[in-house]
């Protein structure tokens, strides 16, 4: 499945990026949430958003807004380095959200298990 | 976590490193930051990003399992949320209470880094020597690791010469010859540092790529421009595109690198040290804070009459002194000030009342660097110290040091032989002084060129640098000669140490056109307490390296 992950922080991106290439997935990366529209028109076939909240400029929740606004239902999983309930509460339609932390690896995978087999479901 | 395979657990190992590594930049980013809020409290711009520095340390770091590390960032962070929503007073005197916090937090990730780095060097952390010396026998720490330098030139012959000379100062260059692919391979992997030229074929401006840069990314590599114009106007577009240092070319190896050491250390240079003179504590105080919160050392000094002796011993960048005290005015102190040598270009701010401008142009009228009326805004204050401190360091380094090695020059060695000897017979009772010949060195000018020399000379330079000790002085004393002061040293200690730097340096490879060739050097050693004065220490060292020379040279001989 192809990918893309949107982080301000390269490190972290690539960080998100080695867990998910590990489990096999293609992996597409943008630095920020224009970048990231850059990369939702030019590369076909990404299935999958995970997006970091806490960016310049645009945040992730707002990506993932503006995204929904435009008709863009690509399923969008949120890292943030926060608690997630509160994020969640404000965005209901958040496929999921997640911290971000050593556990990241095990709940990356397993929530996108869950939400493509929503999704699919 | 269990179920990593060796590929994905190599592949967080290294981000970690990385990670790791560039904590000390983004450390250095939260202190620059925090000092920048303190001057302009009320910049929501600055504010956000200090927020996102220590998110991210939280964020990434509990990624990695550093979890302390991450809590450490976590504080910090909430830190600014207390600042968040303030306006500009408030906000300013929440940050003064604050700013202890944010010191201590910023203390302890260094202090946790420096465990991270520990635990990182234990699991084989990969580090480059600087230039190649073989297997090294370097002094505790002395070691720098190769630091990741970016050099964009369409001239690309130049470029591999500055190149080559970098890398003997233990940076690892890559050359772009145009900006869209340097800034392609920035964004995967910043440098630790971009050197940048300005204009490109096909109008393409460096410092409009650099200003882009920095819109683009949270932080960007220090950038230094170099280039063929000397003008003003690529200078003001270089600073204002967030440039760090100008050079034009021909660059100087030498002086480059002092730039991208202090860009690159992630450690602050030393402070600046201020000697604070009033006769009002409370006055002196608050100007100290000032100071201090923005990380300069400071002295406080209310009795005019100690000020020689205080001089003498706190060695102030620069004094900050009220006009009118009870005892003397500032004027008269000042001018007593400068009735002493060593003192005749100490920098000294008044600061007074006084709004007179007649006044205060007789106080200027002796010397004084400048005049600051109170009651002084904290930010005029800090930048008009800054400014006056940072002149006073370089012009203070103009004059001690040799401008292609950044050694000390002669007339410096000369003195500090003077002030080391004498200490020696003070306290230690021993030391040494080296005379340090080139063999050959004009068949390397001839055969290869005169940059290849300089190469030369700037190799051993950083060698005697990296081995020796900070106690002991390394100076050029001219031409192909150098001359190194070892405190506290017998002479056969000093033959031994000079003879493992004489077997090193003949190890190391320069490059120059195609060929490679090798250097040598001979030297000669004379010591205290056989030779008792600082002439004769020359003379003797002198002699014992023009025997050094006659038997053959490649070898180091002491004087009888």
């Amino acid at each position: 499945m192809k990918i893309l992950v949107v982080d301000d922080d390269a490190l972290a991106g690539e960080m998100t990026a080695a867990v998910l290439e590990e489990a096999g997935h293609g992996i597409v990366l943008a630095e920020n949430a224009i970048e990231a529209m850059e990369k939702l028109n030019d590369e076909a076939g990404i299935a999958l958003i995970v997006s970091d909240m806490n960016m310049p400029m645009v945040s992730g929740i707002d990506l993932f807004r503006d995204l929904r606004e435009q008709g863009v239902d690509i399923p969008f999983i949120l890292l943030t380095g926060d608690a997630p309930g509160p994020l969640k509460a404000t965005e209901p339609r958040l496929d999921d959200c997640l911290t971000k932390d050593f556990s990241l690896e095990t709940a990356l995978i397993q929530s996108i298990n869950t939400v493509m087999a929503r999704r699919a479901g | 976590m269990e179920n990593r395979s060796p590929s994905l657990r190599e592949k967080v190992k290294q981000l970690r490193r990385t990670f790791v590594d560039k904590l000390p930049g983004t450390l250095a980013e939260a202190h620059r930051l925090c000092e920048l809020l303190v001057r302009v409290p009320a910049d929501d711009s600055t504010l956000d990003d200090l927020y996102r520095t220590f998110h991210s340390i939280k964020g990434t770091a509990a990624s990695f399992g550093l979890l302390e590390i991450s809590a450490e960032g976590a504080g910090g962070e909430q830190l600014v949320l207390q600042l968040q929503g303030l306006e500009g007073g408030a906000r300013g005197q929440q940050l003064s209470a604050l700013l202890p916090g944010f010191q201590q937090r910023l203390e302890r990730l260094e202090e946790l880094w420096k465990l991270a780095r520990q635990a990182d060097e234990g699991t084989g952390g990969a580090e480059a020597p600087s230039f190649d010396l073989g297997k090294d026998g370097g002094k505790d720490g002395a070691k720098a690791a190769s630091k990741k330098v970016f050099l964009c030139d369409d001239d690309e012959a130049q470029a591999e010469i500055l190149a080559a000379q970098l890398s003997c100062f233990g940076y690892g260059v890559t050359i772009f010859t145009n900006p869209d692919s340097m800034r392609a391979a920035l964004l995967v992997a910043p440098p630790d540092a971009v050197i940048m030229d300005i204009v490109f074929p096909g109008g393409v401006n460096g410092t409009d790529v650099v200003a882009n840069l920095h819109r683009e990314m949270r932080a960007p590599p220090p950038v230094v421009f170099v280039s063929s114009r000397r003008d003003f106007e690529p200078r003001l577009r270089a600073v204002q595109a967030g440039g760090e240092a100008y050079f034009p070319k021909p660059v100087k190896a030498i002086e480059l690198v002092e730039i991208l050491d202090s860009l690159t250390l992630g450690q602050e240079p030393e402070p600046f040290r201020v000697l604070v003179v009033d006769d009002e504590p409370e006055v002196a105080a608050y100007h100290s804070f000032i100071l201090e919160q923005v990380g300069m050392t400071t002295r406080l000094l209310h009795e005019p009459a100690s000020i020689l002796d205080v001089l003498a011993q706190f060695k102030p960048d620069l004094v900050l002194m009220d006009m009118y005290m009870p005892t003397c005015t500032g004027r008269d102190l000042s001018r007593l000030i400068r009735q002493v040598p060593e003192f005749i270009s100490l920098p000294i701010v008044f600061l007074s009342s006084e709004t007179n401008k007649v006044k205060q142009v007789s106080a200027l009228r002796v010397g004084a660097e400048g005049f600051l009326t109170k009651p002084i805004q904290p930010e005029d204050l800090i930048s008009a110290v800054a400014i006056r401190a940072e002149r006073m360091r370089t012009l203070r380094s103009l004059m001690v040091r040799d401008s292609l090695t950044g050694l000390f020059n002669h007339t410096f060695m000369s003195q500090f032989l003077e002030t080391a000897l004498a200490s020696a017979q003070r306290d230690t009772g021993k030391l040494c002084f080296v005379m340090i010949d080139v063999d050959h060195f004009k068949q390397v000018n001839d055969t290869y060129g005169h940059p290849a020399g300089d190469q030369v000379l700037v190799a051993l330079a950083r060698l005697l640098q990296q081995r020796l000790r900070n106690s002991d002085m390394v100076g050029r004393y001219g031409g192909e000669e150098f001359a190194v002061i070892l405190q506290d040293i017998g002479t056969d200690e000093a033959r031994r140490i000079v003879d493992d730097l004489r077997a090193d340096f003949a190890k190391v490879r320069f490059t120059a056109g195609d060929g490679d060739f090798s250097c040598t050097f001979s030297a000669g050693i004379a010591g205290y307490p056989g030779k008792a004065q600082a002439d004769l220490l020359r003379e003797s060292a002198d002699q014992a390296l023009y025997v050094a020379k006659k038997s053959g040279r490649n070898q180091v001989q002491v004087a009888p």
